[in-house]
């Protein structure tokens, strides 16, 4: 019975903690313009994740070696260091775009300028890394993200033509008045959302932090296929709120009220607070994902001792690296750039990044070396083959595609 | 000396003709004791005409999967082979001499 | 002791995660030394570790400025890079064990830099939050 409850608070720490504020945008922003033509890319992103991060998980349970450490291993110093330097900056870009989703977010609870909120909530973040349980974190934030939820109940309060909606999306059609490339850009970026990197290195490394082994693989599993699925189905309803409410009236979202919109009319104002429970929590939890995943990264290239499960003292150098990227991220949101164009860039360089990442991880989780009996099976080969070429089609595509579509206007 | 210095550096064989590079130190772990293992002694040079690093491990002779991965690697690598350590003349100029000639690499090998 | 064993250097040893007696992380090895024996084969004497290792092993000019650097900052020039005998390695798996911790073996002077400067300072670093 404990062991239940152990699974099923990992799942609906995994529910509530997949969506962050890419996530949260992307998908408003593309339920707006797009309807649910571009579900397909969301789906296909949640699928690549779950095939990924199981064998990321699978990896660190059974060689107690995170993904990081084996990027170098396999690909040798110099590829490995380009994929970091890669890697890196496409997190800390994305751990900026979290810190501007926590002001933001605040400042639609509060009515206070988002950036006075900014020096706040990159403090705050550092300080929960530095101080609070690992476990309690993920399970914390991860729990408080449920309250998304309230855009599926805002769905089903608009009382929409379910059967339309899944005539969407399962034969897309672009609305006439949308291009080809922008089509095509916003797939990129509902992929860069679902999958981004720095969800590997998480997944991964936390494992360690949490001592997994090869008996948490049942576990890990859970919260892979049962998590990440829900919790990709929490972006559908975001989408798909905003195509009921803000499609009809051409608005386009590009404030993160714009995103809750649909909330406060279908559920009205307790609805509205739900939500900015569900953002608050999802961008903290996500901003503390990053943070710890810029630290990860580096490390785990160089060797260094890292993670919560050792003294501060012992990880001095993993330490500095996430104050660091916290004051840097802070930095960044303080010179008033829009957070929101910060997520959309980060989630389009995200897709760039993503073989860089997956590739790795697809080769080792197939060594016997490391996994003795628990290497791959056909099935997830061949998946894992299909997924990377698709990665690389989308990363190839993705600056081309920016760069014509002026970012998707 | 360094195994960085052995590694990437380009092989000739008696003739002077190149061969490849040095892909890895194939090692024994045949020697006197040193501390708690028995020391590793090299015993063979791996050597390619790619000069991307690593063969990423599929060069072990196990079908290790995916599948695809495994043919562009090995297509990439084609030509590798292992030469004994014996065959090596000389180690520290520019370039690694064997005392054997070779060829020019086949594409068949 | 596994004797006659088989391992390439490039694919089991170089880059290698570097663990203590604890289980603690020490570094990774960056290079390897190799001494000629009195046959002449070449013997892995030292695991080598530090930009001034890694350095090289970079390449080009990234890999030039890094060693170039790193003699400068290093306290003494001419000893070369931090060094871990083979002879303190227990065992060459998925990782490299080692007998010694990151403090007794002396690799990592930047980890004690930051520890010394700023992470000690920080109020709350002495206790791990697990």
């Amino acid at each position: 019975m404990k062991r239940l409850l152990g699974v099923a608070l990992g799942v609906l720490t995994a529910i509530g903690g997949f969506v962050d504020i890419g996530d949260m945008v992307t998908n408003a922003l593309v339920g707006a313009r797009f309807g649910l033509s571009l579900a397909w890319a969301t789906i296909l992103g949640v699928l690549g994740i779950c095939l990924y991060a199981e064998m990321s998980g699978r990896v660190a349970a059974v060689s107690g070696r995170p993904t990081f450490d084996l990027v170098r291993e396999r690909l040798g110093p110099r590829a490995g260091l380009a994929n970091l330097v890669a890697s890196s900056l496409v997190t800390l870009l994305t751990f900026t775009a979290e810190i501007g989703g926590v002001a933001l977010a605040f400042e639609l609870a509060t009515s206070v300028n988002y950036l006075l909120w900014v020096p706040l909530a990159g403090l705050a973040v550092w300080l929960v890394i530095w101080r609070v349980r690992f476990t309690v974190l993920e399970n914390l934030f991860g729990l408080l993200g449920l309250a998304l939820v309230v855009f599926g109940v805002a769905v089903w309060k608009l009382g929409p033509d379910w059967a339309g909606l899944l005539h969407q999306i399962v034969r897309p059609a672009k609305p006439a008045e949308e291009d080809w490339p922008t089509y095509f850009y916003y797939a990129v970026g509902l992929f860069g959302a679902a999958m981004t990197p720095y969800e590997v290195f998480f997944f991964s490394s936390g494992g360690i932090e949490e001592r997994w082994t090869e008996k948490d693989l049942g576990t890990a599993r859970a919260n892979v296929f049962l998590g990440f699925p829900l919790g990709g189905l929490l972006s559908l309803a975001i989408a798909a709120a905003a195509m009921l409410v803000l499609m009809p009236h051409s608005i386009e979202v590009s404030t993160l009220g714009q995103v809750a919109l649909p909330v406060a009319v279908a559920v009205g104002k307790i609805g509205v607070a739900v939500a900015l429970l569900g953002f608050v929590a999802a961008t903290f939890g996500a901003a503390l994902e990053t943070g710890l995943s810029c630290g990860y990264a580096v490390s785990q290239y160089f060797g260094w001792q890292w993670g919560k499960y050792v003294r501060p003292r012992e990880a001095a150098r993993f330490h500095l690296l996430v104050l660091l990227a916290t004051i840097t991220s802070v930095a960044v949101v303080l010179t008033t750039v829009d957070p929101i164009t910060v997520t959309e860039y980060s989630v389009v360089f995200s897709a760039v990044a993503l073989p860089l990442t997956y590739f790795p991880i697809l080769v080792v989780a197939n060594d016997p070396d490391y996994m003795g009996e628990r290497v791959n099976g056909r099935l997830t080969n061949t998946l894992g083959t299909v997924f990377l070429g698709i990665v690389a089609i989308a990363a190839v595509a993705a600056i081309p595609l920016m760069l014509v579509t002026k970012a998707g206007q | 000396m360094r195994a960085s210095e052995l590694l990437g550096k380009e092989v000739r064989d008696r003739d002077g003709t190149p061969v490849g590079v040095v892909t890895d130190l194939r090692c024994v772990q045949d020697g006197p004791p040193r501390g708690h293992l028995a020391a590793l002694r090299v015993d063979a040079l791996l050597i390619s005409r790619a000069h991307s690093g690593t063969l990423l491990g599929y060069d072990r002779g196990r079908s290790q999967g995916p599948a695809l991965l495994r043919a562009i690697v090995r297509r990439l690598h084609r030509g590798a082979r292992t030469i004994d350590w014996d065959r090596v003349s000389r180690y520290d100029g520019d370039a690694v001499e064997l005392d054997l000639s070779l060829g020019p690499v086949s594409p068949g090998d | 002791m596994t004797a006659g064993r088989t391992l390439n250097l490039n694919l089991h040893l170089l880059d290698r995660q570097v663990v203590g007696p604890d289980d603690r992380l020490v570094c990774k090895v960056d290079d390897v030394e190799l001494e000629p024996d009195e046959s002449g084969r070449l013997v892995v004497t030292a695991i080598l570790v530090g930009p001034r290792a890694l350095g090289p092993r970079l390449g080009g000019r990234l890999g030039r400025w890094t060693a170039a650097i790193a003699d400068r900052l290093a306290a003494d020039r001419d000893a070369g890079p931090h060094r871990i005998d083979m002879r303190v390695v227990t065992e060459i798996g998925s990782a490299v064990r080692v007998d010694r911790t990151r403090e007794d073996l002396a690799v990592a002077p930047l980890e004690q830099w930051v520890d010394e400067h700023v992470v000690r300072r920080i109020p709350g670093s002495r206790h791990e939050s697990e």
